[in-house]
């Protein structure tokens, strides 16, 4: 660590010397390990090991970046002259007011375990292996795909301002697919596991429920086209809370390509949503203690009861802006969202289902809204039919089309029980009249 | 370099490896991004990189590294060695490659003005002039303009245990433009793509009519475009959405490393009829400067034309030299890697339905109610289910086989085998307009697709109304 920091700095001196006003740089070392499974066994297993550094330098809010891999000091120096050169070609941005300054913060525990660290392939390859062999069980024909990997870094960040700050981190994950095959007629299913830490690692059990997942996805059917209530299972919720909170990113606002630009303050959705964002969860798969500019990072309530309550901002638009930074910015200039977390409902996922005579349950599907338009038109990847209740078949060839705003009124459910990985809160959700086509 | 790679190949032999390639990946690369008037933002970087790949005893084993001399090539191996062996604790197929045509040859990358031609100044200019002549065309309803240019020189160099030795570079030019536009609360945006094996003689020949005006003026013309209809329609689509719908619907089902993993619908067919008879699909690595195209595979084994489906019945496969031996036929140059982190994955190349011989109006004409979709966005499939969507960024209702009203961006969905039988026209022409990247296995690659305007009689249209 002490390693990266010298070399930043020294290629931080090295820009300011070549004409930067501002700099920052980020050095990065990581190694990873991981398999591939294919058919029921391993097809490879590898080894990276990666070193870069990248210099950021700006003059009047124009910006150079130069990047490059290894650690030579001579190289290290190169990337920073040629960060400063390019930063001297650019065109300066009025709008850019400075880097953030140094402040004092807590570091997230559990983002580094030598649990993990100390993984290894044939550690990696056991614990896959256990979830073959218990697919198999469930059925002995499944064929079973997907790999596990983990992965060891460190980064440095230091800017001309003062901030200098590093970081391990650890992170391991598995995520099986299973395929069952009886003749033409196909189920298949994915699960995963993930972890920054050792004792929050739980694969066992995947395998099997991906395995279950698929058999009872054979024998899938063509639906009619209607209007339905349609139920997000934990995994498609996830992928249509985050894109919101992406949306709310004040770089996405500033530069009026989101559909919630001129929305804050003002209702979007059904009072039963409250979204956070929330970066400092400990073990969580987003969180870190500061952001890619290395601004501390603040808890921040997206979406309180329905109503639009805050952006995200990194270093430049906050200071376009005059508002408080909440440390969610990168060194391009971008916004992103980290752990998105939900508000909870008083039904359980259960509950919800049973109380819908008709709808669509989606297990899997890319509900994410066009950031820009707001409009939904997706396919749902993997889902059933329910009928009277309860999931009566799994479906193939149908699509739902919506527009956020539609969805998020038209929400009127949130599950209280919910898939939890770390950092992710992960609940069911129901939306009445969503146009569904179907191919039957 | 040459000798240190070789004596590591020889190294590798010596430890009686089946077989053994390393790969150093060498890259130089700069981009300018313009937004809203001004290309505030300049980057260029430089990497290399070797990765070292072993099959032992049946196992495969893989490890990079950044650091790329003899001593870390040394480690590597060693690393890969022990990767491999851990792999035979649970190894499924036993690893295998097929009989490999050593080759040994030096490609250089032949460009008609290579990126150091222009100056940073003279090429930041350019892309000020595309975002200008946008906005200019615009009336004022553009809310953000975004266009980007990037030049990037890679040179791959594959050493192989059976006496290859493959060293190629590559230049390759993008540009790329999304524009906004707004009115009121309703705002649409509006993508143009170009990525060719090329120098800066890309923006000599790309004119701001087929990039950034086209986008604007899009992007202005969809803020009065209704939303499309849901339900089951045919549909005419343009050749970029048939290029989409070639490679995401039938391509990747027709790698053979997903063949033989069971994942692909097409497996066991080849020799039958799964398409119309107006479907003929070609991969093609071979053609001049397209996006997709390569002298040579990641794997040293020279670029082909493929022919997947030949008038509605499968011919073949695009294999690596580990799927060849699998299949017991000869690879066809579609083993490619990201970079020196990554194994050589079976990968689509430059994707094309063939052109018929109908015009695209007589492929309207005898739709009573239909969509035209145009404006290849992005797609993807589920290949065991032979599931795919597609999303195009804008259409037109068909109404008594004329275009009609215009319609926002929207995805449609269908079956592979389904849809490549339902096939049942295709115009005279043949457009490459995908020039992108796809992703399979975390890595990304360089690829094409196209072909002519496509009739589907029915697929299922996920839209709003």
């Amino acid at each position: 660590m002490s390693e990266l920091l010298e070399l930043a700095k020294q290629a931080c001196r090295e820009a300011l010397k070549h004409g930067a006003e501002l700099v920052d740089v980020q050095t990065s070392a990581e190694r990873s390990i991981s398999i591939n499974v294919e058919k029921n066994g391993i097809h490879d297993a590898k080894e990276n090991d990666s070193a870069s550094v990248s210099v950021r330098s700006i003059i009047k809010g124009a910006t150079g970046f130069s990047n490059s891999s290894g650690f030579d000091l001579n190289g290290v120096l190169e990337t920073a002259r040629r960060s400063a050169a390019a930063a001297k070609l650019a065109q300066p941005d009025p709008d850019f007011v400075t880097l953030p300054a140094p402040a004092s913060w807590q570091e997230v525990p559990g983002l580094y375990d030598t649990g993990v660290a100390n993984l290894s392939a044939a550690d990696l390859i056991r614990l896959f292996a256990a979830e073959i062999d218990a697919a198999r069980e469930v059925c002995p024909d499944v064929m079973v795909q997907g790999g596990s990997q983990l992965s060891i870094s460190e980064q440095a960040l230091v800017n001309s301002l003062g901030i200098e700050v590093a970081r391990r981190s650890t992170n391991v994950g598995i995520w099986v697919f299973c395929i069952v095959r009886r003749g033409d007629n196909v189920g298949s299913f994915y699960d995963f596991d993930c972890a920054r830490i050792k004792s929050d690692f739980a694969p066992k059990g995947i395998g099997v429920k991906a395995c279950r997942e698929a058999v009872a996805f054979l024998d899938s059917r063509k639906t009619k086209s209607a209007t339905l209530p349609v139920i997000l299972g934990p995994l498609a919720t996830r992928g249509l809370l985050w894109g919101i909170c992406y949306s709310a990113g004040a770089e996405n606002i500033q530069r009026k390509r989101s559909y919630l630009v001129g929305k804050r303050g003002q209702r979007i959705g059904s009072g039963l949503l409250t979204l956070r964002d929330d970066g400092l969860i400990p073990q969580g798969m987003a969180s870190g203690a500061w952001d890619g500019e290395g601004a501390v990072r603040k808890r921040v309530t997206v979406v309180e009861e329905g109503v639009l309550a805050n952006h995200l901002h990194g270093s430049y638009t906050a200071n376009k802006a005059h508002e408080e930074n909440t440390g969610h910015g990168n060194r391009w200039g971008g916004v992103g969202p980290t752990n998105v977390v939900p508000s909870l409902g008083r039904t359980t996922a259960a509950e919800i289902i049973a109380d819908t005579p008709e709808g669509i349950y989606v297990n899997v599907g890319s509900l994410m809204p066009h950031p820009v338009t707001g409009d939904i038109s997706a396919t749902v990847d993997f889902g059933y039919k329910i009928e009277n209740g309860k999931l009566a078949y799994p479906l193939k060839n149908t699509m739902l089309g919506t527009t956020v705003f539609d969805l998020l009124n038209n929400l009127d459910a949130i599950s209280s029980d919910y898939r939890e990985e770390p950092g992710m809160i992960m609940p069911t959700i129901r939306i009445q009249s969503v146009k569904i086509a179907g191919a039957e | 370099m040459k000798q240190m790679l070789e004596q590591l190949r020889d190294k590798a032999r010596r430890r009686g490896v089946q077989f053994m390639d390393v790969r150093l990946f060498e890259t130089d690369r700069t981009s300018i991004s313009v937004q809203d008037r001004r290309a505030d933002k300049i980057s260029q970087g430089r990497s290399t990189a070797a990765g070292v790949r072993v099959l032992n005893e049946g196992a495969w084993g893989f490890a990079s590294s950044e650091v790329t001399d003899a001593a870390s090539l040394d480690r590597c191996l060693e690393a890969a060695l022990g990767m491999a062996a851990a792999s035979r604790v649970k190894l499924g197929e036993p690893g295998v490659v097929c009989a490999v045509q050593p080759v040994v040859d030096t490609v250089r990358a032949v460009v008609e003005r290579p990126p150091q031609a222009l100056s940073l100044q003279e090429k930041m200019q350019r892309v000020l002039a595309y975002e200008q002549a946008g906005i200019g065309c615009a009336g004022g309803k553009l809310c953000n303009t975004m266009v980007g240019y990037n030049d990037a020189w890679t040179r791959e160099t594959v050493c192989n245990t059976a006496g290859t030795f493959v060293e190629q570079e590559v230049i390759r030019t993008s540009l790329g433009t999304a524009m906004t536009a707004a009115d009121g609360d309703v705002r649409q945006m509006a993508h143009e793509h170009f990525s060719e094996l090329a120098g800066v003689e890309l923006l000599d020949r790309i004119t701001p009519a087929e990039f950034t005006e086209k986008a604007a003026r899009r992007a202005v013309a969809l803020l009065t475009a209704r939303r499309a209809p849901s339900g089951k329609f045919p549909i005419v689509v343009h050749p970029s959405i048939a290029g989409l719908l070639v490679h995401e619907a039938l391509g990747h089902n027709a790698e053979a490393d997903l063949v033989f993993s069971g994942e692909s619908i097409i497996a066991g067919k080849l020799g039958t009829q799964i398409a119309s008879p107006h479907v003929t699909i070609i991969d093609d690595a071979t053609m001049p400067k397209l996006n997709g195209s390569y002298r040579y595979d990641s794997e040293g084994t020279p670029g082909a034309k493929r022919t997947i489906i030949e008038q509605g019945v499968l011919k073949g496969y695009m294999h690596s030299l580990e799927t060849a031996a699998r299949f017991g036929v000869a690879p066809n140059g579609s083993g490619r890697a990201m970079d020196a982190h990554c194994l050589p994955v079976v990968r689509m190349s430059n994707t094309y339905f063939t052109p018929g011989k109908l015009t695209f109006e007589e492929l309207l004409k005898d739709i009573d109610l239909g969509i035209y979709m145009e404006g290849g966005h992005w797609g993807y499939v589920f290949c065991e289910r032979g599931q795919y969507t597609c999303h195009a960024g804008e259409g037109w209702m068909i109404r008594k086989g004329q275009l009609a009203e215009h319609l926002r961006d929207v995805s449609f969905s269908g079956m592979t085998l389904e849809t490549l039988l339902n096939i049942d026209a295709v115009s005279n022409e043949l457009k490459f307009l995908l020039p992108g990247m796809c992703g399979k296995a975390g890595q990304g690659m360089h690829i094409n697709a196209g072909g002519p305007h496509v009739r589907v009689k029915e697929v299922v249209v996920g839209g709003q109304e």
